[in-house]
């Protein structure tokens, strides 16, 4: 089994190491270029507000960051057998639901790079900058809403690789006929908002993209 | 004779304008008085206006009353009872001994249907309310509506808004803390770190002169303030040449065009949530007498007044009211155990939803 494991997580660094390699060099930067010129410590008392400013607006790259690394990955991960119809993965000797799990995994094994990234570059920036007082650094908080975000972004659009034509059609459908519903809705005036039901069921609370709403400061109060 | 006739001539003559003037000032005078007494006469106008049309706001109301508050309310199913009994221990824990003075401010409400088309007759005494509001709702508009007993505009000027009961202290607190370690001010950080005679001055208490110095001490601060905050004011007429001078990083030009500002509109380096938080230490550490003695004497200084209503030296006021600060600090963004097993469990979704899927349906 390991080495089967092996031999998934080859082929697949082979077909995402483009993405993995780019996606490690963003994730290590951002945390640096959004502490930049946080080092100087002649900065006065108008640095705190600039520095959070300067914080919060690079914060948004971390979740789209996320939700790219978990796209692609996911999606260099059925390509090839995309391409050939399947064909090589059902002459394997092996479940499919075993070969969806190595798959799976690997991604996972991969991912790890990037995440890594985040938490050695915030740590770095942290460590170099001088923060006015008051601020604090939080690099592992960031490090961590970072892996879940990307874990979960790369799940998903992995779930949706996976599945058939007809599984995706159904998706798409069921998203169709709720803009739908709510445009009907809209047009005969009635009191109905599905797409504010939509958007708390999956950004609010336990909601599947909920990690990824919220503030992503490397430095704060 | 002659001689005799030029000094009366000398004389008189001075004199004449003199006498022109004094006429000016008396016709002046009386212009005053008549417009004092036009003024009077409309102010009873007014009170009896006032009184009529309490008269007719309250007419088949009730009158529901719960310590020292007075609440009339025409008939309604809101919860007003519930909701007072909910507010009075607040406004009482606030206002202290004050608070019984409220009975001569009654609350009037009027409760209505905000949905309905049907017109009402239009009252300038009370507020209207829908009728909808639950025993929370009903209960936060009672203390955010409520009318601070005796607040003179000297104090109501210093801290920049009424003082009422907060609905949230932590956040208040947590709000005067980002506050210290954001503002644009030198001042304030020295506060944040221990400073209390800064702390004084960016609060506003003790020596008032020389506030462009002590609140903005750098000719950073002075020329970002002046750049951001001023930029329109003036950049048009005489002082447009002075502003490029303070664009170009000269301070005597920026300190000169801050210091033209007419008196009072220096902006405060802190929000007024700070002095209010200090006025809550005050009456919190003062006992239930304490809000009388803060506005027992509206002539008195602002420092004075809060010692005195606390019962302790200004400094050691200050000091407790920035550790209070200091210790709350807001919690940090981290994520919630909830949100992070919510993450886990989402992708063990659809991670079980990959494994069920076949590539023998296509």
């Amino acid at each position: 089994m390991i080495a089967m494991f092996r031999a998934v997580l080859y082929t697949q660094w082979k077909w995402s190491r483009l993405i993995v390699v780019l996606g490690t060099v963003a994730a290590f930067a951002i945390p640096l270029l959004s502490l930049q010129g946080a080092a100087r410590a002649d900065r006065g008392a108008l640095q705190a507000q600039e520095l959070l400013r300067a914080v919060q607006s690079w914060g948004t790259l971390y979740p789209l960051l996320a939700t790219a690394l978990g796209l692609l990955t996911a999606i260099a991960a059925w390509a090839p057998d995309h391409r050939g119809r399947h064909i090589h993965a059902l002459t394997l000797p092996i479940e499919r639901w075993r070969y969806v799990l190595l798959r799976f995994g690997a991604g996972f094994v991969l991912l790890a790079a990037p995440i890594a990234a985040v938490l050695i570059g915030s740590s770095l920036a942290a460590l170099t900058a001088t923060l006015p007082p008051g601020l604090q650094s939080y690099p592992i908080a960031l490090a961590v809403r970072f892996a879940f975000a990307v874990f979960v972004a790369y799940a998903v659009f992995f779930a949706v690789s996976a599945g058939t034509a007809r599984t995706a059609g159904i998706i798409l459908g069921i998203i169709a006929a709720v803009i739908l519903v709510q445009v009907v809705a809209s047009i005969a005036n009635i009191d109905l908002n599905l797409f504010g039901v939509a958007q708390a069921v999956v950004l609010l609370g336990p909601g599947p993209l909920a990690v990824f709403t919220g503030r992503w400061m490397l430095v704060d109060v | 004779m002659s001689r005799v006739l030029a000094l009366v001539l000398a004389v008189s003559l001075p004199a004449s304008p003199l006498h022109s003037q004094d006429s000016l000032i008396a016709r002046l005078r009386r212009q005053a008085d008549s417009l004092l007494g036009s003024w009077r006469e409309a102010q009873k106008l007014a009170d009896v206006a006032d009184s009529l049309e309490q008269v007719r706001a309250t007419a088949g109301s009730d009158t529901i009353a719960v310590g020292g508050l007075r609440i009339i309310v025409n008939p309604s199913a809101l919860p007003w009872r519930q909701a007072a009994e909910l507010a009075w221990p607040v406004i009482d824990s606030l206002y202290g001994s004050a608070a019984e003075d409220l009975t001569g401010h009654p609350y009037i409400f009027r409760a209505v249907d905000p949905d309905s088309g049907v017109r009402r007759a239009v009252l300038h005494v009370g507020v209207e309310v829908p009728w909808d509001l639950d025993v929370r709702a009903t209960t936060a508009l009672l203390l955010t509506t409520v009318t601070p007993p005796s607040f003179d505009p000297a104090l109501a000027n210093w801290l920049g808004s009424a003082l009422r009961p907060t609905l949230r202290p932590q956040d208040e607190h947590a709000v005067v803390f980002v506050l210290l370690v954001t503002a644009p001010s030198e001042a304030v950080r020295r506060c944040f770190l221990g400073d209390i005679a800064r702390c004084k001055d960016v609060l506003q208490i003790g020596d008032t002169t020389g506030l462009l110095g002590r609140w903005y001490a750098t000719p950073a601060e002075r020329e970002a303030l002046v750049t951001q905050a001023f930029t329109d004011y003036f950049s048009r007429g005489a002082t447009a040449p002075t502003l490029q001078n303070c664009r170009q990083h000269r301070d005597d030009a920026c300190t000169a065009l801050l210091q033209s500002l007419p008196p009072g509109s220096l902006p405060r380096p802190l929000a007024h949530a700070a002095r209010l938080l200090l006025v809550r230490e005050v009456l919190r550490t003062g006992g239930r007498d304490a809000y009388r003695r803060l506005v027992a004497r509206p002539s008195a200084p602002i420092g004075e007044r809060l010692a005195s209503a606390a019962g302790m030296d200004i400094d050691s006021l200050v000091a407790r009211w920035r550790n209070v600060v200091v210790a709350a600090r807001p919690k940090p963004l981290t994520l919630p155990w909830s949100a992070s097993f919510a993450a886990i469990g989402w992708t063990a979704f659809f991670g079980i939803c990959a494994l069920r899927s076949s590539r023998w349906r296509l």
